[in-house]
């Protein structure tokens, strides 16, 4: 803090005599607003490309939105086009989610902030929101070798392969986002609520119903839907298990519990599979999948945004009057706390049996061999290139997306005005949550097809980031917005003009936050899989280091492990898939661990993990 | 507190008449975009001395083997297999890549989609496609399956194996994912030149991609059958090739095509070979190269009689 506030103090002393026209000495900040202008424009453009590329797409060919939407019959060979057993799947693996993810993810959270003690509640958040940002390739892996054979021995299901798997699959993902955000939410309450509460004599329970609870519903409602947007874009680790299967709906009500034990089809899982490369880029089977895009953008953009809207935007509403009973308070209050902590439990043991299998399978990581040593084969040997390839693509994307996303964090912050900034950051909130697989799709027609890049691994990185850059632009945003006006005010009544004041002010005070936000994007652009296997790399041969752009690919560890645990079957192949998952989890731990020393060291604030 | 400094933000900028040069920044910030798109898309045209192959699964392995062995003389060659053949065709189409793997022979429709790409195609060997069953199945009685019995299974018509003579055991099928060089040849032998029906409704059905993943999920799934290259099971006791039509697919019966569900699997390119692709399909076209067909379970030109 210190350092921040001493700033603003210096900075005037080459400024002090104002300019009094527009030329001359006081304008040397200048290139402050045209790098600001072009961050937000970065995310304007991406937004352009993405509505661009699907509606160029649904205007090369008729969709029929009416069969798009009714009919369940998906048919290229015939041109028959319908989305509703796509829709239905979707539907179907997010309620799975919610129902499983929910009850758990909240009770957890409130045992984690009211009941456990500070001294133990304050590691087991961090080592959640470590799991909130495991790659979800990862997940993908452990739905295929441990969720599949469950389900199938569950559930008499042949295989494994079913909407149910896919369920569980991301309700074990949305867990740890929804325990996250709802703790925010609950730690944000004022601790005088409880005071008050308790000493009106409540039990522990009837404190968090009645005092804590109606505080923090709008905040801990936000992390749901975030974690519904997150299961409604996934695509790989729900490709892996759900089957594929077109054209499955339940036939009548009754029919809806057996038809989840089936094989099944999602938005997402159509649009990561061989189809948009067979599709072509224009025509009605082109255009049909654009219509599943902007279906499936249209869903996640609306989870999202209401999402962070609750949490924004937080009404004050007057708790509800509620005569409880007195009967057996205590034993109630006993159970709930029972049941709570017991909720605890189960993200606890998420968290050793996942830290378990990858150890236990994925062993080999720990040898430093298979760090430094190049693969043989498609399967033998150790994943140097893949490490390299997978750093390359995060190096590039930082680069690119550290200049944007601060740019258009000062934007938003700083320059405009309560609307405009609410719009921006809306837009910026919907980027964010945009499914990966519609970005590489987009990237694929772009760079790949339009630009001849072929596969690249600029394109890969150019596609990685629209992923960090609102997560830089939010981070910055919220920064500057927690800034004691009186800074503003001196440097403003010291005749900084505005850049001067960006630069000076501004930038000093909130790197840290900027640095945290890139190193938490470039953390859940490392686990990214649906991006890259249309743009950047390729089953075998792409050299360690690409030489040039044009069909220069190279290798990561994501879509190694997508290959590997998808298209493989020799031991040594999944031995691999579970060390590449070891290491990327690793890196990705690395990354997370460096924003939070940086935001212990520097600043105080928290929702982060989105 | 925030009203207050943006109130004196605004009235800064006002003082200072920044808006005009608010909007030259903005369109500064348009070209400096545009200009650094542009700029890489111009600076794109180097490296192309790196082969591109993409396309099937089946051939990917012999494709990658070949390419493993050219690295030793300087030849760069990646081999990508997103899409199978059909995604291989059309991305040689659009002039992504320099080979086109396929274990399809180009179809009208291709030629049609893409009419100013001249198809060359070179048979590198060829691949017996079978239905294959689990070992229980075939234990339990399904010694051979006919062409309608094929066609049942596969539109959801037969769901129990007992129906074509096997055990008191539900059929799961894994059909192969549109676009992949074995489902058309499945297609074909089921259906000849006709539009195959839309994909059965039934409760046991889903969808795989390559060979590998149908191989495991195979394994993985009892009384499953699915179509898959015969290549793919050699080495796996549990997974049976069923003969179809009274014809087992034995070397004998694939190579005289006696067999209904054999296949060519081939490299295509745009134009004739030249350069380092010739090289690189030549030496897949030599003895030497030959003997990576037989290595994963295909069968050589010679043996094919070419």
């Amino acid at each position: 803090m210190g350092l921040t506030l001493e700033r603003p103090a210096q900075a005037p002393g080459p400024t002090l005599p104002r300019p009094s026209s527009g030329s001359g000495r006081g304008s040397r900040a200048r290139w402050v607003w045209g790098w600001a202008y072009s961050g937000i424009l970065s995310v304007l453009l991406t937004l352009a490309v993405l509505l661009g590329y699907l509606v160029t797409g649904i205007a090369s060919g008729t969709v029929d939105w009416a069969a798009l939407f009714t009919s369940s019959t998906w048919n290229p060979g015939t041109l028959a086009f319908g989305g509703l057993a796509m829709i239905y799947g979707s539907a179907a693996v997010c309620v799975l989610a919610l129902v499983l993810a929910v009850p758990i993810g909240w009770a957890a959270a409130i045992a984690l902030s009211e009941y456990l003690p500070p001294r133990l509640a304050k590691p087991l958040r961090l080592s959640i929101e470590l799991l909130a940002a495991v790659p979800s390739i990862v997940y993908g892996l452990i739905g295929i070798m441990v969720i599949r054979p469950f389900v199938a021995d569950l559930g008499d299901v042949p295989g494994g392969d079913s909407l149910l798997a896919a369920g569980i699959v991301l309700a074990v993902m949305i867990t740890p986002t929804i325990v996250a955000v709802s703790v925010d939410a609950l730690a944000a309450v004022p601790g005088r609520y409880r005071e008050a509460a308790y000493s009106l004599g409540l039990t522990r329970r009837e404190v968090v119903r009645s005092a804590v609870l109606p505080q923090a519903r709008s905040g801990m409602r936000a992390g749901v839907l975030l974690g519904l947007a997150r299961a409604l874009g996934e695509a790989i680790a729900v490709f892996m298990v759900i089957g594929r299967a077109d054209g499955r709906l339940p036939e009548s009500l009754g029919d809806i519990f057996a038809s989840l034990v089936r094989p099944g089809q999602t938005l997402t899982t159509k649009l990561a599979g061989p189809e948009p490369m067979l599709a072509g880029t224009s025509g009605p089977y082109f255009a049909a999948l654009c219509g599943l895009g902007v279906i499936l953008l249209a869903l996640v953009a609306v989870a999202t945004v209401w999402g962070t809207r609750g949490s924004t935007g937080r009404t004050a509403r007057a708790p509800r009057a509620r005569r409880s009973s007195a009967w057996l308070r205590t034993p109630k209050d006993r159970v709930t706390t029972v049941v709570r902590l017991g909720a605890l439990l189960l993200p606890g043991a998420l968290l050793v049996g996942m830290l378990g299998i990858l150890l236990a399978r994925g062993g080999a990581a720990l040898n430093p061999v298979f760090w430094f040593s190049p693969s043989e084969g498609a399967a033998g040997g150790g994943i140097r290139d893949q490490i390299l390839g997978t750093l390359l693509l995060l190096a590039t994307t930082a680069l690119i997306a550290l200049p944007l996303g601060y740019g258009a964090g000062i934007v938003i912050g700083t320059r405009a005005s309560a609307k405009t900034a609410r719009v921006l950051e809306t837009l910026t909130v919907a980027i964010g949550g945009t499914p990966t697989i519609l970005l590489g799709l987009a990237g694929y027609v772009l760079f790949c097809t339009t630009m001849g890049w072929g596969r690249s691994w600029l394109a890969g990185a150019v596609v990685l980031v629209p992923v960090v850059v609102p997560v830089v632009a939010l981070t910055t945003a919220g920064r500057i917005r927690s800034m004691p006006a009186e800074i503003t005010e001196a440097a403003f009544a010291l005749g900084l003009t505005s850049s001067q004041y960006v630069r000076s002010v501004v930038i000093p005070y909130t790197w840290p936050a900027t640095l945290t936000g890139l190193l938490l994007g470039l953390a859940r652009a490392a686990g990214e899989t649906a991006p890259l296997i249309f743009t950047a790399t390729v089953f075998f041969g792409a050299p360690a280091l690409p030489t040039g752009v044009v069909n220069a690919p190279v290798q990561a560890l994501p879509t190694h492990i997508f290959t590997l645990s998808q298209d493989s079957g020799a031991p040594e192949a999944i031995a691999q898939a579970w060390g590449s998952a070891l290491v990327l989890v690793l890196i990705t731990a690395g990354l997370l661990s460096l924003a939070v020393l940086l935001r212990n060291r520097f600043e105080g604030a928290r929702r982060w993990t989105t | 507190m925030s009203f207050m400094s943006k109130e004196i933000r605004s009235r800064a900028s006002r003082l200072t008449g920044r808006r005009v040069r608010q909007s030259a920044s903005a369109a500064s910030a348009v070209l400096l975009l545009s200009a650094a798109l542009t700029g890489c898309a111009g600076s794109a045209k180097a490296d192309s001395d790196a082969i591109q192959a993409s396309g099937s699964t089946t051939v990917a392995p012999v494709a990658s083997d070949a390419a493993e062995a050219l690295k030793a003389k300087g030849l760069n060659i990646t081999v990508a297999t997103q899409g199978g053949s059909a995604g291989g065709i059309s991305q040689l189409g659009t002039g992504q890549i320099n080979i086109a793997l396929s274990s399809k022979p180009l179809s009208e429709k291709d030629h049609k989609a893409y009419p100013d790409t001249d198809f060359v195609t070179t048979q590198i060997g060829a691949d017996a496609v079978g239905v294959i069953i689990t070992k229980e199945v075939a234990d339990g009685g399904v010694k051979g399956l006919s062409k309608a019995q094929v066609a049942g299974l596969f539109e959801g018509k037969i769901t129990n194996w007992k129906e074509v003579g096997g055990p008191d055991l539900q059929v799961f099928v894994y059909d192969k994912e549109p676009g992949r060089g074995t489902r058309e040849v499945l297609d074909k032998f089921i259906y000849g030149k006709d539009e195959p029906p839309a994909p059965p409704k039934s409760a046991n059905y889903a969808i795989v991609g390559g060979n590998l993943e149908t191989r495991n999920k195979l394994k993985s799934t009892r009384g499953s059958v699915a179509p898959l290259s015969t290549g793919f099971i050699d080495g796996h006791p549990e997974l049976v090739a069923v003969p179809l039509e009274g014809v087992a697919p034995t070397l004998a019966n694939v190579a005289s095509g006696k067999y209904p569900m054999t296949r060519p699997l081939y490299m295509i390119t745009n134009g004739k070979p030249k350069g380092t692709v010739k090289q690189y399909i030549d030496y897949i076209l030599s003895p030497e190269g030959q003997k990576l067909l037989p290595k994963h379970g295909y069968l050589t030109r010679e043996q094919m009689g070419l």
